[in-house]
């Protein structure tokens, strides 16, 4: 087995997840991952859809043509590879799409988002599939920004009620463009599936958390009629915004998860707040985005003002 | 029964001014706000949101190949209203979902889009494909002869670039002329086709034609509406104004989404040789819709 700490939680692998950082083994990991015939389908699924189904604490995924998921209770991670030959489409499975969904098995708020650190506390980026949210990461990684996480965040509250965050500790993923435009060719690592042209960068990875969070970022492009900047929505819209970042947001609109995901939305909206970041999705415009972020935390105190 | 038809079209045919004139129909306020999402629900069949969002899976870790393979578990989902991500009130009665998609099989040969189980119909919209290349030009910022390269070309592709995450899906366009067959021919659904030209001369008649096939009947007055207040002179205004958000991103500076939309402006943005080269590729498909050629007159020996 190989060890892992994912979102604050230690995990055991029967095989290797590129992309993550090995820890030291642990005798009771939170959550194992392993290699198994997995069932075709439940006894009796409460709900039922075209690749999955639900019933109690067990869910099936099926990936096709690549891999099916038995993930029972979000301690277990069973996986089936369709064949031998798609082995090494495996692993992004596991930690960008399974391992999110047993974050929400075990009732923690798994959210869709990136994060990096800024003066010793976290900044988070929401936003769906295409979004920005690793080329952004990346590209804060370049002014010196740690990277807490690449595509799953959990959010949570300290001892003291105060907001906080585990990042997925993933490697950034990026694109090939987005690598050749942000001059990173020397960080490539291997693609995340064989046919794609994304990969695993070594990027500097941040302390594992818990995080203190700073803010929190919507991420929307600037398409008319909205222009870049910086907001702070109503706290409706802005829980809003939080529970549609719901990791996997159909989940999370079950009766178990609802409440969770409203009580944790509304109350980032609040503490740390939640804003919308609007940038135009062109690489000339990065630097103009970020220097908006630096003026903003140094408007929010998470940073000093810039001299 | 789904009320969910698609607006099908090749791009640059006048499938986003329908739509336009669909959300104006009640919009009793003036002129609806071309960067306000309709009143129909709207999108397109390639959106990567309701892909993800029912499915559980990224489409965006998946080749686009694999992606095929599940769309039409999307669109049978879509029928139902399956990709709302607010359950809170009824579905909308009325459904129109734009597509560019050529109509054509997923991998293991059922409909791409799921044909009767993905929409009750489809209104179909063409236009001149000489009207076509010049508008697609300045869409994609290419020379027309590169439009009509591309109109011809059967492995044509939107958002299939392997180098990065295009917004929306791939949508495979293939020629001008099979991707109209494609829409006329199939079997699956209803059809109503609406030539771009006729809802330039008649835009009451075949709104009210289309709306009628729909099973969303509008009245009169409704029609009117919608007729005076997304007309092209007020969606170029309105784009002038704020922008337009569907537009492409590398639309060159002062350039228009909305650019003409005349009918026949070919005749000064073409020359013979394109014309040609057009009609050569697609003189068949163009007769059948009516589109008279005129090569053999411009060929035709003069005195």
């Amino acid at each position: 087995m190989q060890f892992y700490r994912i979102c604050g939680l230690s995990a055991a692998s029967s095989i290797e997840l590129p992309g993550l950082e090995p820890t030291a083994p642990v005798a009771a990991p939170d959550v194992v991952i392993r290699q198994d015939e997995t069932p075709r389908r439940l006894p009796s699924p409460s709900a039922e859809w075209p690749t999955w189904q639900v019933q109690d604490d067990q869910l099936l995924l099926d990936v096709p043509g690549i891999v099916r998921f038995h993930l029972i209770g979000g301690r277990e991670i069973v996986f089936e590879p369709a064949a031998p030959a798609v082995m090494a489409d495996v692993p992004i499975f596991i930690t960008h799409t399974a391992f999110g969904i047993a974050l929400q098995q075990r009732g923690a708020i798994a959210l869709h988002a990136s994060a990096v650190a800024v003066g010793g506390k976290a900044v988070m980026f929401l936003g769906p599939s295409g979004a920005g949210k690793s080329t952004l990461a990346a590209a804060l990684a370049q002014r010196g920004h740690a990277v807490i996480a690449d595509d799953l965040c959990v959010l949570s509250r300290d001892g003291a009620g105060a907001p906080s965050l585990h990042g997925d500790g993933a490697q950034l993923q990026l694109w090939a463009q987005a690598i050749d435009r942000l001059g990173l060719a020397g960080a490539q690592g291997p693609p995340v599936r064989p046919a794609l042209q994304k990969h695993h960068m070594a990027t500097p990875l941040a302390a594992a958390g818990p995080w203190p969070l700073a803010a929190i970022y919507a991420l929307r492009e600037a398409r008319p009629p909205h222009r870049p900047g910086i907001e702070r929505p109503n706290v409706v819209d802005a829980a809003v915004l939080v529970r549609r970042s719901a990791y996997r947001s159909l989940l999370a609109r079950a009766p178990n998860q609802k409440g969770l995901y409203f009580m944790a939305a509304t109350g980032a909206a609040n503490t740390p707040g939640v804003f919308e970041f609007t940038r135009e999705h062109d690489f000339a415009r990065i630097p103009a985005g970020l220097d908006a972020l630096a003026a903003h935390w140094a408007q929010l105190r998470v940073l000093e003002p810039a001299t | 029964m789904s009320g969910l038809f698609w607006l099908a079209s090749y791009p640059k045919s006048g499938n986003t001014w329908f739509r336009m004139l669909v959300n104006n129909l009640s919009a009793a306020d003036g002129p609806a706000d071309i960067n306000e999402p309709p009143e129909s629900g709207g999108g397109i069949a390639s959106m990567r949101a309701p892909f993800d969002f029912t499915l559980l899976i990224e489409s965006g870790l998946l080749t686009g190949d694999e992606i095929d393979a599940l769309r039409p578990r999307v669109h049978e989902l879509m029928a139902r209203g399956g990709d709302a991500e607010e359950t809170d009130g009824p579905p909308p009665p009325f459904r129109l979902l734009k597509v560019h998609d050529a109509y054509g099989p997923a991998p293991n040969g059922e409909p791409l889009l799921a044909g009767a189980r993905g929409a009750a119909g489809a209104i179909v919209i063409v236009r001149d494909p000489r009207d076509v290349a010049p508008s697609l030009a300045n869409h994609h910022s290419s020379s027309i002869s590169e439009a009509i390269d591309f109109m011809g070309d059967p492995g044509r592709a939107y958002c299939a670039q392997p180098h990065r995450q295009p917004h929306q899906l791939r949508q495979k366009l293939g020629r001008w002329s099979d991707h109209v067959a494609g829409w006329i021919d199939q079997k699956d659904v209803p059809v109503c086709l609406i030539r771009y030209e006729d809802m330039v001369a008649d835009t009451a008649g075949e709104l009210a034609r289309a709306l009628g096939f729909a099973g969303r009947p509008a009245s009169e007055a409704e029609i009117a509406r919608a007729v005076a207040q997304a007309d092209f002179a007020e969606l170029q205004r309105q784009e002038r104004a704020t922008g337009f958000a569907e537009a492409p991103r590398d639309l060159g500076e002062g350039a228009l989404f909305f650019r003409r939309g005349e009918v026949g402006a070919w005749r000064d943005e073409l020359t013979a040789a394109e014309v040609s080269r057009i009609e050569a590729a697609h003189g068949p498909m163009m007769r059948r819709l009516g589109y008279e050629l005129a090569g053999a007159a411009s060929l035709a020996p003069t005195g």
